[in-house]
């Protein structure tokens, strides 16, 4: 039973940088728990802080409501795994995962049964006598993940754990501690990188950027209502398209067509001035061929760039050729830590069935569905459709 | 570098190998021979003893001064050794881990500290030491000793402590060690190969030593089997002790090359392999 409330946290470093800023979390008891952002956004500063490695230089962190700011690591009984495994070379993988039971104090016979329980779970049997060196990644890094759970802990902290894994293992083990989570109900928290890791684990997740938390919700929050242009653009892969829109009475202007403003938009956007950021996610961008008749008004053709066929699915790379267009969105590529398009055109992308007929350098006509489109404020980058709108047809979300 | 060349390169290595050999080991060997030459062969000048006895070693040993000195000269070096390595091992451990104002400082001055000519304090010392009552006294020598070492240990183990991932410490912290037990189980293991080299390193300097043993000891309550030795009289005004001399040298050098012999094995690298991703 473990509660973890972050209070107003911040952390200040001696040299002046600033690594966490005013973070206000409650991690609830069982919770699967995910800190993600890009590199450097403070996600890892924050797990050191709430194991203990590193102490706030403000505000209070509490497990079930205790101040623990002062408790020293050992203390916490929080179990960790590093990024680079950081298992003890000179021990064997037993003396590995006995090392937190030994130092604690537990006797003999106890740490035996314990280490062999752990062992079966992460089927380390066979590799109990061999050291670290011997072992592969994906080995190591089910050690450290023994070396966490002998313990059993209040929480587990993981940081980045797979990472150092290859593509193929990577997602073989993320479905195994997930697995292992939903099993031992444990209070777990998660920092990654990856968005994907993000969408797939979390119960929730807390998006980080510059050390502030952008958003928390869950995966589904994320995906369909991003608080700001940040989150839209972090979360999903392929990221989502923005385009400079602007709204003429009740129709949305976008660089390639005009589509009709719905309602619900029209009034959440209203004093809004007339410029704004247009968000749409890949699969929104639909196939004319393939999609409903009833928005063939929404439709463009427009030349295929560059195809990726995925086989379940098919990504189509296309470019709306438009200075302006170009120039106000290389002005928010900072915001939105992506890298600018080529000079005077917007790269976009399309997720598109794999009966899809696009070849590239062909043509291909493309609607909208204006209910999908998310739009936000240009200066402040703050989401300003209403969460109904995304909301008011549900499509399947590719996980 | 490539040995395993034509045979033109493997001579060139082999004969270059062994001029440096033959150039360490001859003096060393020279040694030898008179310390098993028969006291009237000495002068012969020949390199194997035409006569091997073990006289000089007998002597040496039944001789009242030289037993008492090998006990000091063991207690002192080991005690000296451990100190110092202990030390050194706590004050490298900081300088790398910790952030504290005067961490550079600290190991500038460790630096400067063994840049001093042992020659130019020893005066002062014999003066202070006399008025403290360490003159004369283990404690006399393996303070100095101890100063001397303690920037060179301090030195090398930072330099291993600094290449141990520092996500160890954390990882056996966050499992419930203490900054001390995390230490002892964790990073000075790892530390290893640099504690051995440096324990060697402050043995053989307290173990060499000459001066301080001259010049701060008396009697054969401190005197070191260096300084001993210098006390080395014939058997009569008109003879040199070379002969006991020279076992004495052969004596006092044994533990020495026991001692790396024994530590070389340990002085391994690659100890830390497969502790992180690599």
């Amino acid at each position: 039973m473990t509660e973890i409330v972050l209070d107003r946290v911040g952390k200040r470093f001696p040299d002046g940088t600033v690594a966490v800023r005013h973070v206000e979390l409650t991690i609830q008891d069982g919770e699967f728990f995910i800190l993600v952002g890009p590199s450097g956004c403070g996600k890892s500063t924050l797990l050191q802080m709430i194991v203990g490695l590193e102490a706030p230089t403000s505000g209070e962190i509490r497990m079930d409501g205790k101040r623990v700011n002062e408790v020293d690591p050992k203390d916490r009984n929080m179990a960790m795994v590093f990024q680079s495994y950081a298992l003890y070379p000179h021990m064997s993988v037993r003396e590995n995962l006995a090392f937190p039971l030994s130092v604690a104090g537990v006797n003999r016979t106890e740490i035996r049964s314990r280490v062999r329980r752990a062992a079966a779970v992460l089927e380390l049997e066979d590799l109990l006598d061999r050291r670290p060196a011997s072992l592969s990644g994906g080995q190591r890094q089910r050690v450290a993940m023994g070396r966490a759970l002998v313990r059993e802990p209040a929480a587990f902290l993981l940081d980045e754990p797979l990472s150092n894994l290859d593509a193929r293992l990577r997602v073989q083990m993320r479905a195994e501690i997930a697995r292992l989570q939903k099993r031992l109900g444990t209070t777990t928290v998660y920092v990654t990188h990856d968005q994907a890791e993000a969408m797939t684990l979390g119960d929730r997740a807390a998006v980080l950027r510059n050390g502030m938390v952008q958003q928390v919700g869950t995966p589904r929050e994320l995906y369909e209502t991003p608080a700001n242009l940040f989150v839209a653009g972090f979360i999903g892969s392929p990221g989502m398209n923005f385009l400079p829109a602007r709204v003429d009475g009740e129709t949305l202007v976008l660089p390639m067509m005009k589509v009709p403003l719905p309602k619900v938009l029209r009034d959440s956007v209203a004093g809004h001035g007339r410029a704004l950021i247009a968000g749409i996610r890949p699969e929104h961008l639909r196939e004319a061929a393939t999609s409903n008749a009833k928005h063939a008004a929404a439709a463009f053709r427009t030349r295929v760039e560059l195809i990726e066929w995925l086989g379940a699915e098919t990504y189509v790379h296309f470019v709306i050729d438009d200075e302006e267009a170009a120039a106000r969105l290389r002005d928010l590529s900072e915001l939105l830590e992506v890298q600018p398009g080529a000079r005077g055109a917007v790269p976009m992308v399309t997720r598109v069935g794999p009966a899809s007929e696009a070849k590239e350098d062909g043509e291909i006509e493309l609607t909208l569905e204006p209910d999908h489109v998310h739009l936000f404020d240009p200066v402040s980058g703050k989401r300003l459709t209403p969460e109904s709108a995304a909301f008011a047809s549900t499509p399947s979300m590719p996980r | 570098m490539s040995a395993r060349g034509g045979p033109m390169e493997k001579a060139f290595w082999g004969a270059g190998s062994l001029i440096v050999v033959v150039y360490a080991l001859l003096p060393v060997g020279w040694i030898v021979s008179l310390s098993l030459k028969p006291e009237a062969d000495l002068g012969d000048g020949r390199l194997i003893p035409a006569h091997v006895t073990l006289a000089h070693y007998r002597a040496i040993f039944h001789d009242a001064h030289f037993p008492a000195a090998l006990r000091n000269s063991l207690g002192i070096a080991s005690l000296s050794t451990l100190l110092a390595v202990t030390l050194a091992a706590f004050a490298a451990y900081a300088i790398v881990r910790l952030r504290f104002p005067g961490r550079r400082l600290i190991l500038a001055a460790a630096l400067s500290v063994a840049m001093f000519p042992p020659i130019a304090i020893i005066g002062p010392l014999f003066n202070l030491w006399r008025l403290t009552g360490l003159y004369n006294t283990w404690a006399g020598l393996m303070l100095p000793y101890m100063t001397f070492t303690l920037p060179l240990a301090i030195w090398t183990l930072s330099a291993f402590f600094r290449d141990i991932p520092w996500e160890l410490d954390k990882a056996a912290r966050v499992d419930g060690a203490t900054p001390f037990q995390a230490f002892y189980r964790v990073i000075a293991p790892l530390a290893a190969p640099g504690i051995f080299a440096s324990a060697v390193l402050v043995f053989i300097f307290a173990w060499n030593d000459f001066l301080f043993a001259l010049s701060l000891t008396s009697t054969d309550r401190a005197r070191t089997v260096p300084a001993a030795i210098a006390f080395f009289t014939g058997a009569s005004q008109f003879q040199l002790p070379t002969g006991s001399i020279a076992a004495a040298s052969v004596v006092v050098t044994v533990p020495i090359v026991v001692l790396v012999l024994i530590f070389q094995g340990r002085i391994v690298a690659g100890l830390t392999a497969g502790a992180v991703k690599g």
